[in-house]
């Protein structure tokens, strides 16, 4: 059974076609890594699987519970933190719903215009054959996977490297480390038990907190498409290798009227939050927080909040910051 | 076979490591042992939180041997690098070490010691708009092309760190 899963998840012809405009644009990065990477995006799309990961974060690390089932609809998936405050995600299609029993929120969020898989992926990988070089390294175990190493060294410092672990015969994911420009590394994602494929109850996506969160407050995203540079907000330029994959007004933390504008680099992702100050919360000194591999940069645009989260360092967080303008 | 475990910790055994932590595994005493050097390995760096240092003193007490292979080396440089060598090895075994610290993270919730001694609090950004921010940026984010809601337990993590600009 988990050959045959394996046979169809990899077969040549479906994953060559992706690839061809990307080998050609290229020479630099090996092209069956980049095959590699393909595998990884499909099986997180296509596989069913359950079990147990860890976050690591510095000193901190948290274990959480994961489900995944793909059925005709597309796939479903359940995360629920086991340490720790409490909290519990469910993703079906384009939705999520993350329960936080902790503050009795229930949050909703939809990805509007998110082109379907694998539309996306001959993009992507592109992008990051073009910011990044990608190698296939040594086969090492995972959770009793024997697993190939892919290393992603950024192309310059406004990228951070990452070194990724997939299941030799199905290509999912099971460890992905990222580093910064000191090869410091800065944030983990391991599985220490996975069983991949077979059957897996669907009762096991079920939300543990679906009845209690009836009384939750609830709050929606409502996130919908935009043009940002209608109403005067513009990035004047962008990090290297970087471009705008979504623009979105939504709801954030009960603020509408969100302004959201998303970057990419093919794999690390910044986004940058605009909103108006208030009473509450006035205009911001400019400041700087991290978290693992997360940067996130606050300024003061005029009347506004300009809050910039990204997945990359500090210089590259900071500069679009700085290159974000209000003309009206 | 605790001299060997310092060795796994420091990555400077030779041979079959996975035959030692399968027996790491099975042996509850030598689990015990384990998790102390690294509760000691921690408090060495000043990375045990409140709640651990107790521990650790306590252990340091009841088992003054399982000191002395450490104590004669340059031990704090050494434990330093344990966090490598334990994310390098068998998932299985750095479950073990991680769950060791249940208590590790909830200092850091309360993160702005840090912060309030760089800038003036007015320049933090607060952590529950960050958490908001957060989720709002995951679905982005490229471990969600390859591991789904998984890095949605970055949201969480509210350790930070402010800086002028």
């Amino acid at each position: 059974m988990m050959a045959d899963f394996a046979s169809r998840m990899w077969h040549p012809v479906r994953v060559l076609p992706f690839l061809l405009p990307v080998s050609a644009a290229i020479a630099q990065t090996d092209t069956s890594a980049l095959q590699w990477l393909q595998r990884i995006y499909s099986a997180s799309e296509k596989l069913s699987y359950a079990g147990t990961f860890v976050y690591q974060q510095g000193q901190r690390v948290e274990t959480s519970r994961i489900v995944h089932v793909v059925d005709s609809s597309g796939p479903h998936e359940r995360l629920e933190a086991l340490d720790g405050v409490p909290r519990e995600i469910v993703r079906s299609g384009d939705e999520v719903v993350c329960y936080l029993p902790a503050s009795m929120t229930v949050k909703i969020d939809k990805q509007p215009g998110r082109r379907p898989f694998p539309a996306i992926l001959s993009e992507q990988l592109k992008d990051v054959s073009e910011n990044y070089t990608v190698k296939k390294g040594e086969i090492e175990r995972v959770g009793g996977y024997s697993c190939q190493v892919l290393t992603l060294e950024p192309r310059d410092r406004m990228r951070y490297g990452h070194r990724l672990w997939a299941d030799l015969s199905t290509g999912m994911l099971l460890r992905a480390k990222t580093f910064n420009e000191k090869n410091e590394l800065l944030e983990q994602f391991a599985f220490t038990q996975i069983k991949i494929g077979g059957a897996i109850s669907r009762d096991q996506l079920k939300a543990r907190y679906f009845r209690q969160s009836k009384d939750w407050r609830v709050e929606d995203s409502g996130a919908i498409r935009a043009n940002l540079a209608e109403s005067g907000w513009t990035i004047r330029s962008k990090p290297p290798g970087f471009r705008t994959i979504a623009e979105l007004i939504r709801t954030v933390g009960g603020t509408e009227g969100v302004g959201h504008i998303v970057l990419s680099d093919g794999l690390a992702a910044i986004s940058v939050f605009i909103e108006p100050a208030t009473s509450k919360r006035p205009v911001p000194h400019a400041g700087l927080a991290r978290q693992g591999a997360i940067n996130v940069y606050v300024r003061p645009v005029g009347d506004y909040w300009v809050t910039v989260v990204g997945e990359a360092p500090a210089e590259s967080v900071k500069y679009v910051a700085n290159a974000v303008e209000y003309h009206k | 076979m605790k001299e060997k475990l310092s060795a796994i910790i420091d990555g400077e055994l030779e041979g079959d490591v996975h035959a030692q932590l399968n027996h790491l595994r099975s042996d509850p005493e030598l689990r015990a042992a384990w998790d102390t050097y690294h509760l000691i390995g921690d408090a060495l760096r000043g990375h045990a939180c409140p709640e651990i240092a107790p521990r650790v003193i306590s252990r340091l007490r009841e088992e003054p041997t399982v000191l002395a292979p450490l104590r004669t080396r340059s031990t704090v440089k050494r434990l330093g690098r344990y966090g490598m060598y334990a994310a390098a090895s068998a998932a299985a075994v750095a479950i073990v070490v991680w769950t060791a610290f249940p208590a590790w993270h909830e200092p850091q919730l309360d993160g702005s010691s840090v912060a309030t001694t760089e800038v003036p609090s007015e320049n933090l950004v607060v952590s529950e708009e960050v958490e908001n921010y957060l989720l709002a940026h995951q679905p982005y984010s490229h471990v969600s092309a390859m591991q789904g809601v998984a890095p949605y337990m970055r949201s969480v993590a509210e350790e930070r760190r402010a800086a002028d600009k």
